[in-house]
């Protein structure tokens, strides 16, 4: 959402998580970045974001931008806030919603479960209408019989309409003809069509993805209306633009419409800042790992480019939402800090998923949590100053840890207690070590090539022991890592995704048709931008297809650059769509024929970014104030005194041989025997991981 | 201090249960997202897994639940063909032996033995079903040489070095060579991809403690089943069911009888009584019959313990004498192998209800209700199979749940069906719905979950298959709840519906275009007597459609109208007589 068309002012980037709200700042004049922290204010979101500003040391009237991100889209969606929602289909296929993929993966579980649908069958209503796959009218849109169904839906005083019927990613008239029934007849309900979300084929996944827009929309829309109404109040006349699950930028104004693709905002954005440190850094390769109390994520920067998806699942495989757009790769596991160590009954050693989460939390908070978890361990082994935790707001327990540790797993184990904590500590890295692996190894990427960028609260704490287990010989902690989902925002462009379905044989493939259809899509991201008040320096198109053998299902992502598509050079694409198949699963087919399956655009506003200030500078040694002492800690099977250091003493230049602990407001940085972090002109601790996995 | 005793430290042992089911996982998505076929990419039916030297189960990845077994068969009697001595390094090892997989001749089982130097520690396996091995298209089989081509056991590969005149047997027998060598191909992919990670592992643990750390795992899994089997009450329980028929001799009732038996913390499947084999293709080989007992096992003992090991099993023992039906011997027709195992794991529930009422499960639909087509592409004038499902159905109601509707039958786990949209591109199809079926899930206190329709026109000529079961002998109820509505496939010719057909086997259906045929999947059976049932769920499930207003006064003694406006002096009364 924009006023005026501003420049020169500072960049502000509000991160909203359930716990806390973050907040970054750039001030272009002076080169500064500014953080702030808050508690998040559930009742009222918007007052955390201006407690965080001035906590920044900033103000509204002198910015420019204002960049968001939230959490609100996902909860509502898991917690199911949302609003009374219709949804509006295809005759004939009201129940696909319901019915799904019929899949059960928990597949010995008599007492499974399955997604349950965010509208009641009672709200799903059918619509007389029917195209063919090819995009031709099979039965006409019966309008008297949808004004009817209008009738029933204010009956049913919904608040929202998801609209679906089959094949519009080959012909939208039948979707765009409902929705302006539905506005006309139900003014002030919330209108969501599936093809302005996604273009793309697969009823089910697209069904949920415009059910779930729908569902979340007033909410949402009344979130961001708000936000607006209150910064501009507070003096801000800059663009107001929202993080999408890309990483990118999207005005306020469509963000209200296009509400999902908001729902993975903040974990995006740590990837793009991710992506900006290595701009900074002149690298092309790292992984992006994010550590917080319950989960770990870990994402990926290849050749300069964060890897996206076209669809993600929302909530666990078993009962999953699936959602259908454009996202950061990301991938999960429910390792964090929190997370609780036990004996299983058939006297196995596991670690998590269960979390002991804010409350009780671990053992050492001493809050009553009774069970050991990844953060006693760590508390243990000396890897956490009991009086310095969250600069010393929470004074941790080690007693009460090392109990909890010796009560539930030593004494079953007959493991001394610093064993079991290494275990547990083992384990949990291991488990966290599968999520790194899923974004490289598993792409047909070796991790050893990347650098790994760790942040989170507990990212820090354990990124060491992971590359030591992925073969990772650097290891990056930014500044404020706890801020750093914020940061990342700062560096966003403004992007817009489109996909669109086109089954086509590569060989019998009309260019000049697959040319109409990129350049549409490209025309509808580049309306876009001009609608953002931010003028961006320069606009970036890049397309591809989505490509697959002829008889295979799964595609992967092949891009058409211009030297080979303007060249319509079939053989080519072929070659390049080989060596992505190859790349990705070891194996491809140069003699098999091949077919696009879907076109892809993506459209890209690029905003002048900030640059990130360089810090004093100074010589090796760190300065003796720097200096908090030593600390026994615990590496492998041996006890190591190392020396506690205050990051925020420290400089550029300054080098520190492990072991060491390097201690900051939220995160201490685990330095291993062997390893050496050094403070680079930026800020960031670049850790040289010299030692193996013990 | 427990009084377990391990064999190495149980943090690596952790490390490496969950670095197998790492290994199993990557094995499946690569196969997955690789393979040709809709009945692997999008139906899932493959499955994939770690074995010892041996060929004991390390860990299967989640697939089809009941090729539990066929795997680790495979390989034993690989070994046994071969002897130990003469398995090398690079080699791969290929059969499709229907009696030894248990199962039907489309499920080529490949092997790769994992050496540690010149030492066998293991193999990678995959088995998945292809669309086509040659055969017979429609109508019944009553012996295994028209069901297609048979593969001994045959080294694939040796030392490094692909057998091309295997290929060359295998492209000239089947009816889309293209499409299988991709299959093959993915599958290849999936074993070498299990073969270099646990060479991985074994390199980052070593060998001895990767050994040890998995007997202990086994040891662990062993003693879990162990204590699960316990808690269930000493004793003999007996079920019987019934099969419609075998497609050959029409409606003449197939029986299933059970007897299992329960001392302390081991368990007998007795599978004795169970119908001898059957001239139709709805038999299994004896690898079946042992991997119906360890399904129903595992669903009683342990449900969510992974991986899936050879050692929750060890207090399992399953009598299957030979030549029943889920142990039949050559040359039975095996192509439809999966129908009936499925309602005897069924029957072991209902077998044990008296016992563990709040762990077992009513009756569910029992079959993949899936159609199969075949026919000419007018778009590319080329020859194709296509298949219309898995349709998913309805689940069993519990003691204290409802069941699930809509979803897949016990043979299949984490098997998808296919998009509408997708087959409508692919072939000349028009899916005209895809819906829940009203009343189709048996009433009882907790109500079974509803079974599908899914209507398919035929925008061409095109020849339909189904082998469907179960119409006649339907999903069971338990402890006073009803059954439900059983599977059904029915066609309309010229906009007439044709439903009277004595059994829902239509093996050789000419579809002529703009006519059309629907599948119809059974609902799951109800849990206890309908009448307790809280009025105001009955209610709530006639405004959603699930219940009629009919069934809702008929079957649960409620009065409502269509909205779910709850009657309540009328349902008082109603339920007092």
């Amino acid at each position: 959402m924009t006023a005026s068309k501003k420049t020169g002012g500072i960049r502000l980037a509000a991160d909203i998580g359930g716990t806390f709200t973050d907040l970054a700042a750039f001030d272009p004049t002076s080169g500064k970045l500014l953080f702030g922290k808050t508690l998040s204010t559930p009742d009222k979101l918007i007052n955390g974001i201006a407690d965080g500003v001035s906590k920044a040391g900033t103000s509204f009237p002198d910015a420019e931008l204002f960049l968001h991100g939230s959490t609100i889209a996902i909860n509502t969606m898991l917690e199911r806030t949302g609003a009374r929602t219709a949804l509006l289909i295809t005759e004939g296929f009201r129940d696909i919603y319901e019915i799904g993929r019929v899949n059960r993966p928990d597949s010995y579980n008599l007492f499974f479960g399955k997604h349950e649908p965010l509208v009641e069958r009672a709200l799903r209503f059918e619509i007389q209408e029917r195209l063919f796959a090819e995009g031709g009218v099979y039965k006409p849109l019966d309008e008297d019989q949808l004004r009817s169904t209008c009738a029933r839906l204010q009956e049913e005083k919904v608040e929202a309409a998801a609209i679906l019927l089959l094949h519009c990613y080959a012909n939208p008239a039948h979707e765009i003809r409902v929705r302006e029934i539905v506005e006309e007849e139900l003014p002030g309900v919330f209108v969501s069509t599936s093809h302005e979300l996604s273009q793309e084929y697969r009823e089910f996944e697209r069904c949920s993805t415009v059910v779930a827009n729908a569902y979340i929309g007033p909410k949402v829309k009344g979130y961001i209306g708000e936000i607006d109404e209150r910064i501009r109040d507070d003096g801000f006349d800059g663009s107001f633009l929202v993080v999408q699950s890309t990483g990118g930028l999207y005005d306020g104004e469509q963000a209200q419409r296009q509400c999902v693709r908001m729902l993975e905002s903040g974990p995006a954005a740590g990837v793009i800042g991710t992506q900006a440190l290595c701009d900074a850094l002149g690298m092309k390769n790292a992984i992006a790992f994010d550590m917080g109390g319950t989960t770990a994520k870990a994402g990926v920067i290849h050749e300069g480019e964060a890897l996206t998806t076209g669809s993600a699942l929302i909530g666990g495989y078993e009962r999953a939402l699936p959602v259908q757009i454009a996202m950061m790769d990301i991938f999960e596991v429910g390792t964090g800090g929190g997370s609780i160590a036990r004996v299983s009954e058939e006297g196995g050693l596991r670690v998590g998923p269960q979390s002991a989460g804010a409350q009780p939390g671990p053992a050492c908070y001493g809050q009553g949590g009774e069970d050991p978890t990844v953060t006693d361990a760590n508390v243990v082994l000396g890897r956490l100053s009991p009086d310095r935790f969250l600069g010393g707001e929470i004074n941790l327990d080690v007693d009460a840890a090392a109990a909890a540790i010796d009560r539930k797993i030593g004494e079953p184990l007959g493991m001394e207690t610093a064993d079991a904590a290494q275990g547990i500590l083992r384990i949990a890295v291991t488990a966290m070590s599968h999520a790194v692996k899923a974004v490289t190894t598993e792409r047909g990427l070796d991790a050893g090539d990347f650098a790994m960028v760790a942040y989170g609260g507990a990212g820090p704490l354990h990124a060491c022991n992971i590359a030591r287990e992925m073969g990772i010989r650097q290891v990056i902690i930014p500044r404020s890592p706890g801020h750093f989902s914020a940061f990342g925002m700062l560096f966003s462009d403004l992007r817009y995704d489109y996909v669109r379905s086109r089954f086509v044989r590569l060989a019998d493939a009309d260019f000049d048709d697959l040319e109409a259809t990129l350049s549409e899509l490209e025309a509808e991201g580049l309306a876009e931008i001009e609608k953002v008040s931010t003028p961006p320096e320069r606009v970036v198109i890049s397309r591809a297809a989505d490509m697959r053998y002829v008889g295979q299902e799964h595609s992967v992502t092949v891009d058409l650059s211009s030297d080979l598509f303007d060249k319509q050079d079939r053989a080519g694409i072929k070659e390049r769509f080989d060596a992505v198949h190859d790349l990705r699963y070891g194996t491809c087919a140069p003699q098999e024929r091949s077919e696009i399956v879907s076109l892809r655009v993506t459209v890209s506003g690029m905003l002048k970014k900030p640059n990130i200030e360089e810090i004093e500078g100074g010589d090796e040694s760190p300065a003796a104030e720097a200096h908090r002492g030593k600390r026994d800690v615990r590496f492998g099977d041996q006890s190591h005194a190392a020396d506690t250091w205050d990051r925020t003493q420290l400089i550029a230049g300054n080098r520190i041989a492990g072991p060491a602990l390097i201690e900051e407001h939220a995160s201490t940085t685990v330095i291993h025997p062997g390893d050496t972090a050094t403070v680079d002109k930026l800020g960031n601790l670049v850790v040289s991981v010299e030692g193996v996995a013990s | 201090m427990t009084d377990i005793e391990y064999r190495t430290d149980p943090v690596v042992t952790e490390i490496v249960r969950n670095g197998v089911i790492a290994i199993t996982e990557e094995m499946k998505s690569n196969l997955m997202r690789t393979a040709y076929n809709m009945i692997i990419y999008e139906a899932l039916d493959f499955t994939v897994g770690l074995f010892t030297a041996r060929g004991e189960t390390i860990s299967i990845g989640l697939g089809l639940p009941m090729f539990i077994r066929g795997m680790a068969e495979t390989i034993k009697a690989k070994l046994e063909h071969f002897g130990t001595e003469n398995i090398r390094p690079g080699d791969i090892l290929l059969t499709n032996d229907a009696y030894i997989t248990g199962s039907h001749l489309n499920h080529l089982t490949f092997s790769m033995p994992i050496f540690d130097e010149e030492k066998l520690i293991g193999f990678a396996c995959c088995m998945a079903h292809w669309p086509d091995i040659g055969g017979t298209l429609d109508g019944i089989t009553t012996d295994i040489y028209s069901e297609g081509l048979q593969i001994p056991i045959v080294k694939y590969q040796r030392e490094g070095v692909v057998n091309e005149e295997i290929v060359d047997i295998i492209k000239a027998n089947v009816r889309l060579p293209d499409r299988a060598m991709g299959d093959l191909r993915a599958q290849i992919t999936a074993i070498t991809t299990g073969e270099r990670r646990y060479l991985e592992l074994v390199g980052r643990y070593g060998k001895q403690q990767v050994a040890d750390s998995l007997a202990d795992i086994m040891d662990q899994s062993e003693r879990a089943a162990r204590a699960r089997t316990l808690s269930i009450p000493d004793g003999v329980y007996e079920a019987e069911s019934y099969m419609d028929d075998d497609g050959v001799s029409i409606s003449n009732r197939i029986p299933i009888r059970v007897r299992v038996t329960v001392e302390g913390d081991e368990m007998t499947v007795d599978l004795t009584d169970v119908a001898e084999q059957v001239r139709g293709f709805y038999n299994s080989g004896i690898t079946t019959g042992h991997a119906c007992s360890q399904v129903a096992f595992k669903c009683i003992t342990s449900p969510t313990d992974y991986p899936i090991n050879d050692g929750s099993f060890r207090n399992l023992k399953a009598i299957v004498p030979p030549g029943r039906v889920i142990s039949a011997v050559k040359p039975a027709p095996m192509r439809w192998w999966m129908t009936f195992p499925m309602t005897i794991v069924d029957t072991v529930f209902k077998a044990l209800t008296p016992a563990i009422p709040d762990r077992t499960i009513a009756g569910h639909h029992a079959d993949l209700v899936i159609g199969m087509l075949n026919g000419v592409n007018p778009r590319t004038n080329e020859f194709y199979i296509a298949f219309i499902g898995p349709t998913g159905g309805g689940w069993g109601a519990k003691q204290s749940e409802d069941g699930i509707s809509a979803t897949v039958c016990i043979n299949d786990g984490d098997t998808h069906n296919s998009p509408a949209e997708q087959l409508e591109a692919k072939y000349p199809l028009l899916i005209e719905n895809y819906a829940l079926r009203e009343d189709s899930g048996g009433a009882g206190e907790f109500r079974g979950g509803l079974g599908c329709e899914n209507t398919v026109q035929a925008r061409a000529d095109l020849m339909l298959n189904a082998q469907v079961e179960r119409m006649h002998c339907k999903p069971w109820g338990l402890n006073g709840g009803l059954d439900a509505e059983g599977n059904s496939v029915v066609l309309r010719a010229e906009g007439e519906w044709k439903e009277d057909y004595p059994n829902a086997k239509l093996l050789t259906a000419r579809i002529k275009e703009g006519d059309a045929f629907a599948v119809r999947s059974g609902g799951g059976g109800g849990f206890g007597d309908p009448y307790s049932r809280i009025a105001e769920m009955v209610a709530q499930d006639v405004r959603q459609g699930y219940v009629s207003v009919e069934s809702a006064k008929r079957d649960y003694g409620v009065v409502c109208d269509a909205a779910g406006n709850l009657d309540s002096s009328a349902t008082k009364k109603l339920r007092s007589t």
